[in-house]
């Protein structure tokens, strides 16, 4: 049985005890801006997407008023003001979230903005068809990055291990593990994190093997027989002290500065190619990156250009086709482009791109050279994940991998829960 | 809650008996009322109706972002037959209530009563003992603890001055639990305040009436500042126990909101909060919140009725 | 240190010697000091945290940095667009509102609870008391809506006039339990005299409750000032934003950080907090002491 109820009405009309009178002042700083934008990210990112909307307001008039949070604090902020009918024009919106807030309309399709105010023409066709959902446009892609392996180089001289290239396998690992543990530098550092928990390292390792996480539509891409071999491969590693201990790595609670890596526990460790340069910032070893172990020598297609984060229109925006008019500004305009930089990705329009490249420092170089030349590491773009992935990785992929490592279950068992857990979420959902 | 009202009340009722009904009210319960109002305009402004929002909301499917669809008792009937976590995190927080409460309590009334001893540069001590419940919600926190805990920490290197390795408190499953229990008891800083004040209240004369006739400093303790603290204790363990239950901020950090490693710190709240805002389910968290309410009330309910036995009250 | 609790040491200690005195004493010292060394390690940590480089911050094994720098309080203050400058005045306006509005009207409900007679009043109480057992997190939507029908959302509003609306139970049990030891007597003599219960709240009860309004005051005013999720949810410009909506906005998981930036303007946050501990807790102290009240 299902009564609907308008909840807005419903909300309000529990309030609406609350006098009217009690309206009271607002300081003027209250009354709203033209646009308004939303982004999660930090004081670099910030500096450049303001520098981005002076230069829209000098060049087309309508102001635009920034908000930046970080990403804990950003998804509950905009889950309130959406439920509150109050969100912002033009809202940053990630691969994870971006079906949750599509299908339920609580951002805009902007197909019918394509070829006015929306100008794709030189726009990277995959980037392009990562912003769809269902077939609709609902994100503009800010960039387009890849996992990548982040190496301390400075460890591996120390070590006297070489360092890995594009070209390594799960294999290689191994033996530079060993070695690593044989030279025992900096107090037993590690050759790897423990990334058997790591949800885009079980992708990789999953699509290297023509599978996936998820399947387009929405089910289940992999079978318990490929998650029992992913845990025991990692139990392996973690015997051998390849990886780092299991609850060294349960210190890695998200933030840059709780990672193997910035701890120096170990030296490589699965990121994103866009991540290198905050990572470089917090350690004085000299970094660099390559790509996700290969399962086999020449086996590739684990990676592909993921869309490292979009600008969607808000659902209940008033200014829909202004909002679209600052996006397509933000990502085509190449004067724009050379403020933004690499910072959210490689950009997605060829003249962008062209005008960028020469402007960049070098952390920054690596990450463009990177994602330029994946090469037969590149597979195809995956459909965007399902509603309930987050709920998938948060509550079964990092706890079972935990409970692996902390020895609290077996491979074979945690692959069956693995797959049955997640079927019943995705399900439910 | 009704223990208050029992035993007061007569003298104003007595004074009152002679004019008209509504001067009758006028005289007895205006005064109240009219105190009360700032609260009461508060409470059904701002205050009751979210609260019953809330109500309904948990029996709906809310998922934050399209209407709520009324799912009858749904969300309250998965709960108790197929939630896991529900049961998990609620026994993490049982666990962190029967041990943080009584030690950070204890802790405070110690220190309190060493605090309110005529010391030279006691004020100083004051606020250093005040100082870690400062930095409150400090992103900070979370990167000294796993300073402090941590294989390589603090602790650790003081264990092995007697040879003993110890492990990773922090991210250990048998033992992160308790590092939070260490930093809700840390932050005693609060109810020592408030033991201070209730301290501070009473009358010095008593003690040195007790001195002269040389009863002991444990006595004076047992007969004279215990039962005047009484009150204060009262407030103290309630309001602790509640937010205790409550208890999110600090998981919160320790964890990056995550409850790991292995759902060992998952507090009750936490998993609310996953479930709200993480996974879109705010019907089923309102409906734990709820849950949670009916726990937490009907525990101070009991403490209420308990408390004529103990909390020895001037009036 | 000349008040009441200084006698109490005196009448008990007068069976020691003066060396033996001076023992305890010393040994009280250490015991404090050496406690005081574990709650005043993480401002250490942080404060050197704020003058290193920022690749030494998480590397560093030493607390003394390599090298000194003020670079990270300059581009802390300077930093997020609009600057602390304006994150400590809107902190402080919050703040100094939220200590009115908590000790006036959260007394004024105490003071009801505590000494006057009404209908009804212990259902109130309990109601008083239920809204502090349901998780904040689940009314915020409500609450958000309410405060966006009424117009309030992005202004200092949604967060300062619930404090003058006693909405913050805690308060008013707090101060309840509080008068309720001060002398019935008190209120019934002045009665006998014709004073109103508003004279009796103003003139008796308050000024006789320095230490619990002192207490209420600086909570209020700490946490007012550490709390960030009410201007997270409600303030959503950069120029109302608060200190510690600041100071979080400053490290992000997704990018890079500034945590030199974080490091620095996290000290300086704690200064008006602290001060204004210091400030009141002289209140604290100098409470009531009623030597000469009888029970």
């Amino acid at each position: 049985m299902t009564t609907r109820i308008d909840r807005r009405q419903f909300l309000m009309g529990t309030s609406a005890l609350v006098a009217a009178g009690a309206a009271g002042v607002m300081p003027a700083w209250a009354q709203g801006a033209d646009l308004r934008l939303i982004f999660w990210g930090g004081q670099a990112r910030a500096d450049r997407t303001y520098g981005v909307t002076d230069l829209y307001t000098a060049a087309n008039g309508g102001a635009v008023e920034g908000e930046f949070l970080a990403w804990n604090d950003y998804w509950p902020k905009l889950a309130t003001q959406t439920a509150g009918g109050n969100a912002p024009d033009i809202i940053q919106m990630d691969y994870r979230y971006i079906v949750e807030y599509a299908k339920r309309n609580a951002i805009a399709p902007l197909d019918e903005f394509v070829g006015g105010v929306l100008k794709l023409d030189d726009f990277d066709a995959d980037q392009l068809e990562g912003g769809k959902v269902d077939g609709k446009l609902y994100g503009i892609s800010l960039g387009a990055n890849s996992v990548a392996t982040l190496v301390n180089t400075t460890a591996f001289e120390e070590a006297g291990v070489e360092a890995p290239t594009n070209a390594w396998t799960y294999d290689d690992l191994m033996t530079m593990g060993e070695a690593f543990n044989s030279a025992n530098i900096r107090g037993g550092m590690k050759a790897i994190s423990d990334s058997s928990y790591n949800e885009p390292s079980l992708d990789n390792w999953l699509r290297q093997r023509g599978k996936a996480l998820y399947t387009a539509d929405g089910k289940l891409g992999f079978e318990e027989q490929d998650a029992v071999e992913w845990y025991q491969l990692w139990a392996k590693l973690r015997e051998a002290g390849v990886c780092v201990s299991p609850d060294d790595q349960a210190l890695d609670t998200g933030p840059l500065e709780s990672t193997m890596l910035v701890q120096g526990k170990a030296a490589l460790m699965p990121s994103n190619s866009n991540q290198l340069v905050g990572y470089q910032a917090l350690v004085q070893d000299k970094l660099n990156m390559v790509g996700y172990p290969r399962i086999a020598a020449g086996v590739g297609g684990g990676h592909y250009r993921k869309p490292s984060m979009f600008f969607s229109v808000g659902g209940s925006s008033a200014n829909k086709e202004a909002a679209t008019n600052f996006v397509s500004y933000f990502v085509n305009d190449v004067e724009a482009g050379k403020i933004l930089g690499v910072e959210r990705g490689i950009p997605c329009s060829a003249a962008v791109r062209d005008a960028v490249s020469p402007t960049l420092d070098e952390a920054n170089q690596i990450a463009l050279n990177f994602v330029a030349n994946l090469g037969d590491l590149l597979g195809p773009l995956p459909p965007p994940p399902p509603a309930a992935a987050g709920e998938v990785d948060l509550s079964l992929i990092r706890t079972l991998g935990q409970e692996v490592g902390f020895g609290a279950k077996t491979p074979e068992q945690a692959g069956k829960d693995l797959v049955t857990g997640a079927a019943e979420i995705l399900s439910r959902a | 809650m009704t223990a208050r009202s029992l035993e007061s009340g007569a003298p104003a009722r007595e004074r009152a008996a002679s004019p008209s009904l509504w001067a009758r009210i006028w005289q007895n319960d205006a005064p109240g009322y009219l105190f009360l109002l700032p609260w009461l305009i508060g409470f059904f402004g701002l205050t009751i109706g979210p609260i019953i929002s809330s109500l309904y909301l948990s029996f709906t499917d809310f998922d934050l972002l399209t209407d709520p669809n009324w799912v009858g008792a749904s969300n309250y009937v998965r709960m108790f037959t197929n939630d896991p976590k529900f049961l998990a995190s609620m026994r993490v927080t049982m666990v962190f209530v029967i041990f943080s409460v009584p030690l950070k309590l204890a802790f405070a009334l110690a220190v309190a009563m060493l605090l309110n001893r005529g010391m030279r540069g006691l004020p100083l001590y004051r606020a250093l003992f005040y100082l870690p419940s400062l930095l409150g919600a400090s992103v900070a926190i979370a990167i000294l603890w796993r300073q402090i805990f941590a294989r390589e920490g603090l602790v650790n290197d003081f264990l092995s001055i007697f040879g003993i390795v110890g492990p990773s408190w922090i991210s250990t499953p048998q033992y992160s639990l308790w590092t939070i229990i260490i930093l809700a008891v840390w932050q005693f800083g609060s109810p020592m305040i408030i033991f201070l004040a209730g301290l501070r209240q009473i009358p010095q004369d008593m003690y040195e009436a007790a001195s002269l006739d040389g009863a002991s400093k444990w006595r004076q303790f047992v007969k004279i500042t215990l039962p005047l603290l009484t009150p204060v204790v009262f407030f103290n363990a309630i309001i602790q126990t509640i937010e205790a239950f409550k208890s999110f901020t600090p998981a919160f950090i320790i964890s990056g909101g995550t409850g790991n490693p292995i759902n060992s710190t998952l507090f009750y709240t936490l998993y609310l909060y996953q479930e709200a805002f993480g996974f879109f389910r705010m019907g089923y968290a309102s409906a734990l919140a709820w849950v949670l309410l009916a726990l937490v009330g009907l525990f101070t309910a009991f403490s209420f009725l308990t408390s004529k036995y103990w909390v020895h009250y001037d009036d | 240190m000349t008040d009441a609790p200084a006698k109490l040491t005196v009448v008990g200690a007068n069976r020691l010697t003066p060396t033996q005195r001076r023992i305890v004493s010393v040994l009280m010292h250490a015991a404090l000091l050496t406690v005081s060394v574990f709650m005043l390690y993480p401002l250490l940590w942080m404060l050197a945290a704020s003058f290193r480089p920022e690749n030494e911050i998480f590397t560093s094994a030493s607390i003394i940095p390599s090298e000194w720098s003020l670079d990270a309080y300059v581009r802390g203050w300077n930093g997020l667009r609009t600057g602390f400058g304006t994150f400590f005045t809107n902190s402080f306006i919050v703040s100094i509102l939220s200590v009115c509005g908590n000790v006036l009207a959260c007394s004024m409900a105490a003071f009801a609870f505590a000494r006057l007679n009404f209908r009804f009043r212990s259902f109130w109480f309990a109601m008083m008391l239920m809204t502090l057992m349901l998780p904040y997190q689940v009314t915020l939507i409500p609450q958000y809506v309410l405060f966006r029908q009424l117009g309030w959302v992005n202004t200092f509003l949604p967060l300062v006039v619930p404090k003058f609306l006693a909405a913050d139970g805690f308060f008013i049990f707090l101060m309840v339990q509080f008068f309720r030891g001060l002398p019935k007597e008190l209120d019934e003599a002045a009665q006998m005299d014709g004073c109103s219960p508003w004279r009796i709240y103003w003139k008796i009860i308050m000024p006789l409750s320095m230490p619990v309004l002192a207490t209420a005051a600086i909570f209020t005013f700490i946490w007012t000032w550490d709390d960030f999720f009410g201007p997270l949810i409600y303030l959503s410009e950069m120029k109302s934003y608060t200190v510690m909506l600041g100071l979080r906005t400053f490290t992000d998981s997704t990018g890079e950080s500034d945590y030199g930036g974080l490091f620095a303007m996290s000290v300086l946050s704690l200064v008006p907090i602290f001060l204004f501990f210091l400030f009141f807790q002289r209140l604290l102290i100098e409470g009531i002491a009623t030597t000469g009240m009888k029970r």
